[in-house]
């Protein structure tokens, strides 16, 4: 069962792919990319010199021994990355 | 190496945003060496991409993107969500080596199949062509869409069925990062490897960058006729771009989920396809083949020996069997053609013009097509060469590559049947038209943009009409640089996206057209060579422009419609029809006749081919053309490169004698004799170089084509400076090449020039001895840049009466009438019209006794011509009117006019209900504009109220009531008694107008005893203002009398100078003129500069005003944004008999007007301010001295026009804004044109108003006109 949560992390790339990141105070490592995808924004209502994309995740990381699935969004836009969902 | 297979440019049509040529240079840049390109409908780009493919050393693959529906018999599959069953399934097809011809036919097909415009194809279909094609079925397929849908079953038996149907079969994978579409491009992938098809890797390219993916988005938008919204867009489209290599092997690795051997063996596979379909670029482009491969049209029998003989019985015909130096060149000529193998060629153009001739039309040749003795001699032309000095190298040269263009004017209104004829002649198979990519320019780009980001309709049509006909990259350069866009609002910043968007739009093809004259001729082979769809008026339409065509090898000819060979066509008939005088314009009409050129002389040209515009009308009567070959100069100096070399001035100066012509060496004296020492033709530039270095004409043709390119301009040079025979000396070399190298590419071809001439002396010569027949066929055919009122005036100074509308008169075009001496009221009725116009304008008025004695002395008005117009305007006058057409009313359909004119004669306006049946509004209309005032007596104008006598008004509340009773059903006892009724009264009268004309008014003499009963005289007459009002409105025509009369008060009062007074006026003096604008233009100038030049009319003639950038600051918003204007202007002479105004200020009239009823006129002469002459020399008055100095800084800052000038090697400059149609700005008159006088007080909403097309006002008008009134108003 997911959870949405819809709070900013902070989140660390390697290879333009999320390693590791800390949401809640605690720092997660990626173990693995299971999805990636891209969604175009509204463009038209936002400012000229952004791409207007949203990059998605879906990973595989752990903060410890439980591993659990955690879908990241990364807005060009914003500059900032969010955690979406939660299966944990 | 990877190749993209699946790849949309921007011929697919408000689809892709890449050039072919970007594509291709993108592909090489990633040193890809195989590139296809799949449009989207068809193959508009092909052609163009192979051409990039060969200059970029890329193997080309060219295929085509279709919608797919469903087989015949197969339902589409029902079940599944919405949504994915909602979306269009499209599968792509790739030509295999060889396959060309059958992608052609497919795509053929393919819009056979569908309504025009919504191609579409089958699985049978493609079946049908799949011999030579590669089918790949993609995400968008109906395979696709099923495994998308997790319906894997149903894509296993539509995959089944697909592989039966089609030999050679793949399964397209995409990958643009969606969400879910990687895995669903993994379950595609494991499908195809299931059913033992194979693989294959696009990236269903629409884009060149990433960042594009906006464009397209509002492309999409704009297709769908949608608002731009995520519903709308497609999310993923950034990725949608052409990869690099190495970005698809991650996609690659990506839908084969990191298993590497997989993904190299999709990529292997996705080559192998590329190297079945990949061909080399000379397989299409024919012309590029060695040696060249031209398709021609099948000739019965051997055509050079055809050709031949047809020539030499051209010889006997034309007079010219015993001319040893025609047969010199004959041979010459078919030496040429011979070799280049083109006989056929000439023998199929002479057999379609002999065909269209026979129809009747009318049929010239124009262009360099009219320099070749052959072309003469087997009648597609009637220019003879040997004449005018003409070359045939210009045509058509050794050296030159593919077909000679030869080119045929028709009338504009025969020309679709024309093309009917040639299609009926050669058939379907053999035919097709030519046509044209509409690219988006700054108007539509600006509408569609405008559309998807959600502005209001009327709003986005406003603005996007504000703007000249720019280029859409040059939109928001244009609100800075054009004065009357700076002020005008609309450089707001919530524009700033529309505008940014627009600009983006630049140059995308948005629609295909049938191109204007382009038809090709081929043979049975033709639908091989190009596919093939019908156009608007269900053509058939090849799918390349007129260049493409050309690469492909394929015989064009240009069939353009000129609606001046219409006008001359409709001449002949009237003057056939009312005088019974056959005239043959091309054996019968002496090509020197005085009284015609004397005509010219004097710049009475407005009607006349090619030398009606302002300009022309300046150069002509400067020049002052006496035989063909001025006419031949003067329509060549007419260009933007004789103008901008400044030939101009040193040809009229040598020609009138006040120079000696110069000429660089006495060997080019024969060469530049016929011009005085200029170089005015491109046949004059062949001959100096063949002559200084013997390198003969066709390799001077080549060396002519050259000089226009800047890149091989420096070639040239060098090639010049050692071909150069070593007796011309160097100063003479150097100013030979200093006079070539400015010439370029400007100057005009004289073939050309020579075969415009002839219809330019046509019609001055049917203008000068049938003024009213030519000028019907002018108004009915428009040929020319002015309105229709202009033309009407020229008529009345012609001598030529205007008839208003009448039941009974008028027909279906304007008629030529001669009005028999026997109609008292008709002539009174001219009269009268004209008599309003006798206040400040020197009409002559013979009274109706001395139309009684003669009976050519019944056309009552004549023009008293002022100064030195009087011999020239005076020789036109003749007994002949020109009566309005029903076709003129506004609103009324052609089926209309049709029973208007067949139900002829009327008995009453209640026959003319029952029989005719007009519309309500178009009735209504025809009654304002007096179309029964002859029939039932009414003279409006004069007193108001007239009791008992029947007015317009009177008419126009019967024809409610006739509408009333018509729906209520008591017609049909009515229309009995109207049938005997009207029988009885035409058998009685015999004429049309005489019915009308005897008795009293009894016009209420229809039955109304089953209608409402109207009183005669109940309602008020309209007043002329409000006739001449509904005549503006309805017609677009002051017929009763001039505009400009309304104004007259005014006028008087602030001193106007009349245009019939100017040339009394010393030059360099400072007057006020006005009149109503009939032309605003913005040629290319020598200067650099965007210069307006306007003219009003005034009804005693034509105004030229020229307005220079200096004064555009204040001037160009009301250019722009005025119907009627006051200027201020230097008076300039032009010539003997022309005279030209340098305007310094101008003004809107209707609100000079508005400001002197309501403020009097000290207010409007403080708006005009004192001219120059009367403040001698201390400026503009009015302003203080502080004010004129913070404008004067601030229209240095930002004075006249902005934009960079384009230079050319020769000094000439070209503004960025010059030579491009103007806003449309007003177009109609205002509304209300004039305030009713005091006395009048009819009720002013009565007349029932039809409702005005849109566009009566403008954004730029309003912002305009608003932005003028506050800075006048604040002087």
């Amino acid at each position: 069962m997911s959870r949405i949560y819809g709070d900013p992390i902070e989140v660390w790339t390697r290879d333009g792919e999320p390693a590791r990141f800390v949401w809640r105070d605690r720092l997660y490592v990626v173990h693995r990319v299971l999805d990636h995808w891209v969604t175009s924004r509204e463009w038209w209502k936002i400012s000229e010199n952004d791409p207007g994309e949203r990059r998605f995740w879906r990973v595989e990381a752990s903060p410890g021994p439980a591993t659990g699935t955690y879908e990241l969004r990364f807005d060009t836009a914003a500059a900032g990355w969010l955690m979406l969902r939660a299966w944990d | 190496m990877f190749t993209h297979l699946h790849v949309a440019s921007a011929y697919s049509l408000r689809y892709g945003t890449a050039f072919p040529g970007e594509l291709v240079a993108r592909a090489a840049g990633h040193e890809m060496d195989i590139l296809a390109l799949t449009d989207r409908d068809g193959m508009y780009g092909a052609v163009k991409h192979i051409q990039a493919c060969a200059d970029a050393g890329v193997r080309p693959v060219v295929g085509a993107d279709f919608a797919l529906s469903a087989t015949e018999g197969e339902h589409a599959p029902s079940r599944g969500p919405a949504g994915e069953e909602s979306a269009e399934q499209r599968i792509t097809v790739l030509a295999r080596n060889g396959g060309w011809r059958h992608l052609c036919r497919l795509t053929t097909d393919a819009h056979q199949a569908g309504r025009r415009g919504e191609p579409h194809v089958t699985r049978e279909l493609v079946a049908r062509h799949a011999e030579g094609l590669v089918v790949m079925l993609g995400p968008r397929s109906d395979v696709g869409r099923a495994v998308a849908a997790r319906r894997d079953q149903h894509a296993r038996v539509l995959l089944a069925a697909w592989r039966r149907a089609v030999p050679d079969l793949v399964v397209e994978v995409v990958d643009h990062y969606g969400h879910h579409e990687s895995a669903t491009a993994a379950r595609m992938l494991a499908l195809a490897k299931a059913m033992h098809v194979p693989a294959v890797l696009t990236n269903a390219v629409r884009h060149l960058d990433p960042g594009d993916y906006r464009v397209g988005d509002v492309l999409d938008a704009a297709r769908k006729l949608v608002p731009l919204h995520p519903r709308h867009v497609e999310h993923s489209a950034s990725h949608a771009y052409l990869k690099s290599g190495k970005e698809m092997v991650q996609a690659a690795a990506r839908v084969c989920g990191g298993d590497s051997g997989r993904a190299a063996r999709l990529l292997a596979e996705t080559r192998r396809v590329a190297e079945r379909c990949a061909f080399d670029p000379r397989d299409v482009l024919a012309l590029r083949a060695e040696p060249e491969r031209l398709h021609l049209p099948e000739v019965d029998g051997d055509a050079v020996a055809l050709l031949r003989r047809r020539c030499e019985d051209g010889l006997a015909h034309r007079g010219l069997e015993r001319s040893g130096q025609a047969r010199e060149r004959l041979a010459d000529e078919l030496r040429v053609i011979e070799r280049k193998r083109l006989s056929g060629y000439f023998v199929a153009v002479s057999g379609i013009t002999d065909l269209i001739r026979g129809m009747g039309v009318r049929c010239a040749i124009r262009g360099s097509g009219a320099g070749s003795l052959v072309n003469y001699l087997i009648r597609i032309g009637e220019v003879d060469p040997l004449d005018h000095g003409l070359l045939m190298e210009r045509f058509l040269s050794e050296g030159r590559k593919g077909l000679p263009d030869i080119d045929i004017d028709v009338e504009s209104a025969r020309r679709l049947d024309c093309y009917q004829a040639i299609l009926d002649r050669y058939g379907e198979s053999r035919v097709a038209c030519v046509s044209m990519m509409e690219t988006y320019r700054a108007r539509s780009a600006i509408r569609d943009v405008g559309a998807a980001m959600g502005l209001p309709p009327h709003e986005t049509d406003l603005i996007a009409k504000a703007f000249p006909h720019i280029r859409a990259r040059q939109i928001r350069a244009a609100l800075s640089d054009l004065p009357e866009l700076r002020g005008s609002g609309l450089d707001d910043r919530s524009l700033d996206t529309v505008f940014r968007l627009a600009e983006r739009l630049d140059g995308l093809p948005r629609h295909i057209a049938l191109h204007p004259c382009g038809v090709l001729v081929g043979n049975s082979g033709l639908r091989d060579l190009t596919p093939v769809e019908r156009s608007m008026l269900d053509f058939p339409m090849s799918q390349f422009d007129k260049d493409d065509v050309e690469e492909a090898g394929l015989l064009k000819l240009d069939v353009l419609g000129v609606r001046m060979q219409s006008a001359l066509a409709y001449a002949l008939d009237e003057i056939k029809r009312v005088d019974d005088q056959d005239i043959d314009l091309e054996q019968d009409v002496p090509r020197d006749d005085p009284a015609t050129y004397d005509m010219i002389c004097t710049g009475h040209t407005i009607g006349c081919f090619q030398i009606e515009s302002p300009g022309q009308r300046e150069l002509v009567a400067k020049l002052e053309p006496r035989t063909m070959h001025d006419l031949i100069v003067d329509i060549s100096l007419f260009r933007p490169g004789p103008v901008n070399s400044d030939m101009v001035t040193p040809y009229l100066e040598a020609r009138h004698g006040w120079r000696e012509p110069s000429y660089p060496h006495p060997r080019l004296r024969p060469a530049l004799r016929e011009t005085n020492g200029v170089v005015v033709f491109h046949e004059q530039v062949l001959r100096v170089v063949d002559v200084m270095t013997g390198c003969g004409l066709s390799e001077a043709e080549r060396v002519r084509r050259a000089l226009g390119d800047p890149a091989s301009r420096e070639r040239v040079r060098g090639w010049w400076e050692a071909a150069v025979l070593p007796e011309f000396d160097r100063e003479t070399t150097d100013r030979a090449w200093q006079v070539l190298d400015a010439f370029g590419s400007f100057g005009f071809c004289k073939a050309h020039a020579a075969a415009f001439a002839l219809p330019t002396y046509q019609s001055a010569w049917l203008k000068r001895h049938h003024p009213a027949a030519f000028l019907a066929g002018v108004l009915t055919h428009d040929p020319g840049m002015y309105p229709g009122r202009v033309i009407l005036d020229e008529a009345r100074k012609c001598g030529v009466a205007v008839l208003p509308l009448d039941v009974n008169g008028s027909g279906r075009h304007w008629l030529v009438e001669r009005p028999p001496p026997a109609e008292p009221r008709e002539a009174t009725k001219v009269r009268e019209s004209m008599e309003t116009r006798e206040a400040g304008n020197p009409l002559e008025i013979r009274g109706p006794q001395e139309a009684a004695e003669t009976p050519e002395a019944l056309e009552v008005v004549k023009p008293l011509a002022t100064g030195d117009d009087r011999d020239v305007v005076e020789g036109f006058s003749e007994g002949y009117g020109l009566r309005v057409p029903f076709s003129a009313v506004k609103g009324i359909s052609e089926a209309e006019v049709e029973r208007m004119v067949a139900g002829q004669p009327y008995t009453s306006l209640a026959d003319f209900w029952e029989r005719a049946r007009p519309s309500r509004p178009v009735a209504e209309r025809i009654v304002q504009v007096g179309g029964f005032d002859a029939l039932h007596g009414l003279h409006p104008g004069g007193l108001r109220w007239r009791p008992g006598e029947l007015t317009r008004r009177d008419l126009i509340a019967q024809v409610g009531a006739l509408e009333r009773a018509s729906a209520t059903g008591v017609t049909s006892s009515r229309r009995r008694a109207r049938r005997t009724g009207a029988r009885g009264a035409a058998g009685a009268t015999g004429t049309s107008t005489g019915a009308g004309a005897g008795g009293p008014p009894q016009a209420v003499q229809i039955p109304m005893s089953f209608t409402e009963h109207v009183e005669p005289g109940e309602l008020p007459e309209m007043t002329e203002a409000e006739a001449v009002e509904a005549e503006l409105e309805i017609l677009g025509l002051d017929v009763s009398r001039h505009v400009i009369g309304f104004y007259d008060d005014l006028l008087d009062a602030i001193g106007v100078v009349r245009s019939d007074e100017l040339l009394a006026v010393r030059g360099g003096a400072e007057i006020l003129v006005a009149g109503v604008k009939v032309a605003t233009q913005t040629p290319a100038v020598r200067s650099g500069q965007r210069v307006i030049f306007t003219t009003l009319d005034d009804s005693t003639g034509p105004i030229d005003l020229t307005f220079f950038e200096s004064v555009q600051e204040r001037c160009a918003a009301t250019v722009f944004g005025s119907w009627m204007m006051v200027a201020r202007g230097v008076v300039r002479r032009v010539g003997a008999r022309a005279v030209s105004l340098r305007a310094v200020d101008c003004w809107n009239l209707a609100e000079l007007d508005h400001l002197w009823r309501t403020e009097g006129l000290e207010a409007v002469r403080a708006v005009l301010g004192p001219g120059r002459g009367d403040q001698a020399g201390t400026g503009r008055g009015r302003r203080s001295r502080a004010a004129g100095a913070r404008k004067a800084r601030a229209e240095g800052d930002r004075a006249g026009v902005g934009g960079r000038p384009t230079e050319y090697g020769n000094g000439y400059r070209l503004s960025p804004y010059a030579d491009i149609g103007p806003a449309p700005g007003v177009t109609t008159p205002p509304r209300k044109l004039w305030h009713a006088s005091p006395g009048s007080s009819g009720p002013i909403g009565f007349i029932p108003r039809p409702d005005r097309c849109a566009g009566e006002g403008s954004a730029g008008r309003a912002a305009a006109s608003e932005s003028g009134r506050s800075r006048k108003g604040g002087r």
